[in-house]
């Protein structure tokens, strides 16, 4: 019977049998079954206990060999059924059903001899060898997926198909497998089309003792498998989730009596412990992985696959197996798998996690998935630490993981959910402490005559003035307000600028609004994108619970606990720079009756940062440094050499200090060396060090010690003596950083160049790490941490003082180092802000946008901030010649950048290139080491954004909606 | 009779001229980022760079901090401002437009419901000054002269000044000058007249205002299907009832609701939240499923 399936001439059998008349299909029918029974009821062991000489099973089976259980079936027997079999199924498959849905002769005469069973049992009989497993499956694919009546309502030809199932459960033969999954999804299409058989499928697989509901547990092993089969898997168990939604009896079996959510769930865990815990990051500008990134990576493809399983079953399933199933997810792969992925010890490790947490939340679409997600950023703790205040405090952090965090953070901006929102900003401004008790109104005021956009546009640095702008950068026109003639979109109504001249109507009113100005024709695009940005949030924040307008929630209900300074008196100072790194450990959450109520005990706010988060920090901070001389204590040596490895491969040329020395990739140039404790570490190669050294600024002479220290130590041969040379190295240092007197130089520099950005942010983080990381038992139990001892003048950064979260504070603070940020990271930044600002809760617009809110003196406003780089660049253009030329030259290279960014890998190289084949003028070419120059252009056009938002707010938001 | 007149789009105004260039900029923005493009705009394509040099000569005058060549962006918010106050109003009777060509000129429609001017539909245009809100109040002209002691007889122009003698920026507002146009026809004041003969008349032989007063109704109703005076796309012109043209916009009003997502439909899906109303805490609404 399978050599029929196996030649594949199923059309023209079917052929054939056209035109003949149902009678004499039953005749042949009828007689080769009569044919059939008689080979097997010879070779029936109950009937007949003859053995024949033993012969090759059966043609098909060539692989096949050893004895069969009841003697072997002489080969001639074996193919004159196959053959019989072969015609029957034929008829069975092109009979039509009979009148009225009843069942045809040829079926009923199937089901009364149980013609399946006892075919069934007679390939039983011989070698059942996956071959044969293959064919059988074959032919009941046939017949489940041709023929012309319902089969599968009949247990006669149920029960056997069930057997045959379960007998093919151990299977490993790929080819079996994949002919099991197209049978089995095959007949998850006939339940879905015709639910009525499920019943049936249940009762079938109680005779048969199997696990009840054999189909659906035979799929569950191919859940993760990738390729088709994995594919036509994870098709056929969807196709029972969405029954499941309508089934009461199928979700109570699929949630309680089988592994389906735990399977699925931890399968996520296991295909994520496959994905590479380091990223080969392409530049420098790279910070999400996108499509043509992870079609890559076979093993980022296949966790994918599973989790957008997850996602649709999530969507179709009844709502007990969703439930169980998110909290699999929950349980089962996001605390124990991705929190800890998420504090690794390496920055490249802990960037690689974000990087793919921040895939995952945009490949999640189902609601109660993201929620999981969700919930787990925001209200799970790692080590006692929110994941999101990890998060947040990362933002920070130079190089790739703090631009890869942002990304995560735009991300999670626009997703529109007030949860997130809340935890990130609302919360913190819901009080309504950062501004003035007076200035509670103005909250929800309306800026009617655009005066904040008006001031934020004021601050447009003299360089960079419309007015200034040669062509073609300078898109100035007149188009704008005089709606006759160039409007693009006027389709040829010439009656209209005729009329136009006409305008005064001969009463003496003149309507014409500066047609006589060139307007900056960018601005209109601004305006543009700002009012689909503003509408579209609009629209999505209309299923939040409140308006956060400053009436509600109500202030005096949500105010912080502890607080003892009555607004409007003056809190003390805190000094402008301090970092926003550390204000996530301390900053207060909102402390609310309710809250308790609702959450159990509240939490007491942790009094350190714990450990993985000071590791970060050390190492983040060493970075900064271009040296780890500092440290006096190395309890990671993952981290040593990996900070080494990681300066040398390339982030010396971005702290500012080219020199001649074109370092080599890290990666050729290290040796991966397995520690003891199962963490790989890079170390680099003697020669990269060298080099290293020499292309340092070197102005630490420690370093230069350390740094010959690490040479002697990876020159020699790496091994089990690593550990004594560690020591020999942590002496060394020891002995150096102890005589190093703590600097407490709180003294304030406005950071205009890179290097001197790093030069203050050092100080300050000097003093914490070495306060926080002394090993003192005192200091480390002291209430408030270590940190707040650096800040000048404030005894602490209490819950008292008003304070805007974490969050915005990173934000503001990365943007007052605008001047040295890279290109795409002030792209990322301006681009969550003016996202932010597009929200339309009046607390965070008037806390963002509105110029006349009177704050707080120790709340820092995007107002205040934009004004202090506006500073910076009138110093900057003052200072140096050639800056407006500088301007220029930027502004055609960002122009050159934008047809082409659509394409991908659009890194500064191509950029150059664009810019040599433009048309003249020829501008100067620029290199993207000049961020200030960057950031100048893009600080222009981000005050015409926000500019642009505020006014389309003070439309957009006001405009009444009929119930 | 049955008129119909189209309900005034409140912020179409300014941007009709922008297309939505598919700038992509950001190759950074993954599928579900609406962030898109920013910043830097290319050059349109069929802009030519303008060479003139600007008539400003001198860069940037920043009187009181204000960038002086986004000052008609100013001004063209602060009047879509006004507009959509004028539409949180719902004033009775009163239709404004804002015209298609300036927004400093606004179309109008008043309906008188009793009274002296009962039955009344007086067309009329306001005319806001171009350094608003810190000019003089706007004037408001009607089509055809009412015959009432506060419109002049000759230009049709209302007395509003009376009422707004100074214009105050954040207190004074357009709605109030429609809200004044419309008291005017239900108490009549006679003091300094802009038509002495109507105010004389109304003191001294009520009865004779009173038929002078239907008469101008009439006139005016009489005109109500005459071309608009001023040749505007969104002048507001009046025509028979038509049951093909009109019984379809009817029953569209009566079932439009105005809201945002109607006027233009974005591909992002709702928000998400799961915070209970009342609450500031994150997922306390009860449907949650359980995490632990």
């Amino acid at each position: 019977m399978a050599s029929v399936v196996a030649n594949g001439n199923r059309d023209g059998q079917s052929l054939v049998l056209k035109g003949v008349d149902p009678e004499t299909c039953m005749i042949v029918f009828k007689n080769h079954w009569a044919q059939v029974v008689k080979i097997l009821e010879k070779h029936d062991p109950l009937r007949s206990s003859s053995a024949l000489p033993s012969l090759s099973v059966i043609n098909l089976t060539a692989s096949s060999s050893g004895s069969s259980r009841f003697g072997p079936i002489p080969g001639d027997e074996a193919s004159a059924v196959q053959n019989y079999v072969e015609h029957m199924l034929f008829l069975l498959m092109e009979e039509e059903s009979g009148q009225a849905g009843a069942m045809g002769p040829i079926l009923e005469f199937v089901v009364m001899e149980n013609v399946m069973e006892r075919l069934f049992v007679w390939s039983l009989r011989r070698e059942f060898t996956d071959d044969m497993k293959l064919e059988q499956l074959k032919m009941y694919e046939m017949l489940v997926g041709q023929a012309r009546q319902p089969l599968l309502h009949h247990k006669p030809i149920l029960r056997p198909l069930m057997m045959l199932l379960s007998s093919c459960s151990s299977t490993t033969a790929p080819a079996v497998e994949a002919e099991l999954v197209l049978l089995l999804n095959q007949l998850c299409y006939v339940l879905a089309k015709d639910p009525s058989i499920l019943e049936l499928f249940f009762h079938t697989s109680e005779d048969q003792g199997a696990t009840n509901f054999l189909i659906f547990s035979l799929l569950i092993p191919f859940i993760h498998r990738e390729g088709t089969v994995g594919q036509q898997a994870r098709d056929a168990l969807l196709l029972i989730m969405s029954l499941s939604a309508e089934n009461e009896r199928v979700a109570k079996h699929i949630a309680e009596n089988t592994f389906f959510c735990p399977v699925l769930a931890t399968g996520l865990s296991g295909l994520y412990s496959s994905l590479p815990t380091k990223l080969d990051v392409p530049n420098e500008e790279w910070h999400c992985l996108h499509k043509e990134d992870w079609l890559q990576m076979p093993s980022l493809i296949q966790f994918l696959n599973s989790l957008e399983f997850c996602n649709a079953v999530i969507q179709v399933a009844h709502p007990d197996i969703r439930d169980q199933l998110v909290s699999y997810i929950y349980n089962g792969f996001l605390v124990p798998v991705l929190a800890p992925a998420l504090h690794k010890l390496t920055l490249e490790e802990v960037m690689t996690t974000t990087a793919y947490l921040d895939l995952f939340l945009r490949s999640v679409t189902e609601p109660a998935l993201l929620q999981t997600f969700l919930s787990f950023i925001l209200l799970h703790r790692h080590e006692n630490v929110h994941i999101l205040d990890t998060l947040v405090s990362r933002i920070n952090t130079p190089f790739q993981l703090g631009i890869v965090s942002l990304a995560l953070f735009r991300t999670l901006i626009g997703l529109y959910c007030e949860d997130v929102m809340l935890q990130l900003v609302l919360r913190y401004l819901i009080p309504c402490n950062h501004m003035m008790l007076s200035q509670r109104r103005v909250v929800r005021e309306r800026d009617c005559y655009s005066a904040s956009a008006a001031k934020i546009l004021a601050l447009t640095p003299s360089c960079c003035s419309p007015d200034r702008s040669p062509p073609p950068l300078r898109q100035l026109d007149s188009i704008l307000f005089s709606k006759g003639g160039e409007t693009p979109d006027n389709s040829g109504n010439t009656e209209e600028k005729k009329s136009f001249s006409e305008e005064n109507d001969g009463s003496g009113n003149s309507c014409t609004i500066g047609s006589e100005i060139y307007l900056d024709v960018s601005y209109l695009h601004y305006l543009y994108d700002a009012r689909l940005s503003i509408s579209s949030c609009i629209r999505a924040c209309q299923v939040w619970s409140a308006p956060y307008d400053g009436e509600d929630p109500p202030p005096e209900k949500y105010q912080p606990a502890g607080s003892c300074v009555p607004p409007g008196t003056d809190p003390l100072p805190v000094n402008q720079l301090e970092l926003e790194w550390d204000d996530s450990y301390d900053a207060c959450p909102v402390q609310t009756a309710d809250a308790s109520a609702e959450r159990g005990p509240p939490q007491p706010p942790p009094a350190e940062p714990p450990k993985h988060i000071q590791e970060m920090r050390r190492t983040a901070r060493m970075l900064v440094k271009g040296s780890y001389i500092e440290e006096n204590d190395f309890q990671d040596d993952v981290m040593v050499y990996d900070l080494i490895a990681k300066k040398d491969s390339g982030d010396v040329e971005r702290t500012g200090k080219p020199s001649g020395s074109q370092t080599e990739e890290t990666k050729p140039g290290s040796a991966e060396v397995p520690l003891k404790n199962g963490l790989n570490l890079t170390v680099p190669s003697p020669a990269m060090v060298d080099n290293s050294s020499n292309s340092l600024d070197a102005k630490a002479n420690g370093q230069t010690d350390c740094n010959a220290n690490l040479q002697n130590t990876t020159a020699v041969e790496l091994g089990d003596d690593l550990l004594a040379q560690y020591e020999e190295l942590i002496r060394t240092l020891d002995h150096e950083a102890g005589g190093k007197p703590v600097k407490a130089d709180g003294e304030v520099k406005k950071p205009i160049t890179p290097v001197e950005v790093v030069v203050v942010e050092e100080d300050e983080m000097d003093f914490a790490s070495f306060s926080a990381e002394t090993p003192e038992p005192e200091k480390l139990h002291s209430p408030f941490g270590t940190i707040n001892r650096f800040r000048s003048g404030s005894a602490t950064k209490n819950n008292s003082l008003p304070f805007t979260g974490p969050f915005i504070s990173v934000l503001l603070s990365r943007l007052e180092n605008m001047l040295s940020n890279s290109l795409h990271v002030n792209l990322l930044l301006t681009g969550i802000l003016a996202q932010l600002a597009a929200y339309p809760q009046p607390l965070l617009r008037s806390f963002l946008l509105n110029t006349n809110l009177v704050f707080q003196p120790t709340v820092r406003s995007l107002y205040q901030v934009l004004a202090i780089v506006k500073n910076q660049i009138e110093e900057l253009a003052a200072s140096k010649k050639d800056f407006t030329e500088l301007i220029t030259a930027a502004q055609h290279w960002l122009m050159a950048r934008e047809p082409s960014g659509g394409s991908s890998g659009s890194n500064h190289q191509e950029g150059g290139r664009i810019l040599k084949n433009s048309p003249p003028p020829k501008p100067k070419a620029i290199s993207l080491e000049r961020t200030e120059v960057f950031a100048t252009v893009l600080f222009t056009e981000f005050l015409k954004e926000l500019a642009a938002i505020a006014q389309e707010h003070s439309i957009l938001s006001y405009i009444p909606m009929e119930e | 009779t049955h008129s119909t007149w189209s309900l005034p789009c409140a912020t179409g105004l300014l941007l009709r001229s922008t297309e939505q260039s598919g700038h992509g900029e950001q190759r950074a923005s993954p599928a579900r980022m609406p962030f898109g493009r920013k910043q830097l705009p290319p050059i349109p394509k069929n802009a030519a760079p303008i060479t003139k040099p600007s008539p400003l000569g001198t860069p940037m005058q920043s009187a009181n901090g204000t960038h002086a060549s986004y000052g008609p962006f100013y001004l063209e918010y602060s009047l879509l401002a006004e507009f959509t106050l004028v539409i949180k109003q719902k004033l009775p009777g009163i239709y404004v437009q804002p015209s298609h060509k300036s927004a400093l000129m606004w179309f109008g429609v008043i309906f008188i419901r009793h009274g002296l001017y009962q039955d009344g539909v007086f067309k009329f245009t306001v005319y806001i000054p171009d350094n608003y809100p810190d000019g003089e109040c706007p004037k408001l002209v009607f089509d055809i002269p009412v015959f009432h002691p506060l419109v002049d007889p000759v230009s049709g122009e209302l007395d509003v000044r009376r009422a707004f003698t100074k214009w105050r920026r954040n207190h004074n507002h357009i709605w109030q000058v429609l809200m004044y146009a419309r008291t005017v026809f239900y108490k009549i004041n006679t003091t300094d007249p802009l038509n002495p003969e109507a105010a004389v008349l109304y003191e001294k032989d009520v009865q004779l205002f009173k038929s002078k007063v239907v008469d101008s109704v009439k006139l005016c109703n009489s005109h109500l299907f005459d071309q608009p005076k001023i040749d505007d796309p969104y002048a507001i012109s009046f025509s028979p009832w038509n049951p093909a043209v009109h019984e379809e916009a009817k029953e569209r009003m009566f079932t439009y609701k105005r809201r945002p997502e109607d006027h233009h439909k974005v591909s992002q899906a709702s928000g998400l939240s799961w915070v209970k109303p009342g609450s500031t805490q994150p997922f306390s609404k009860e449907d949650n499923p359980p995490q632990s």
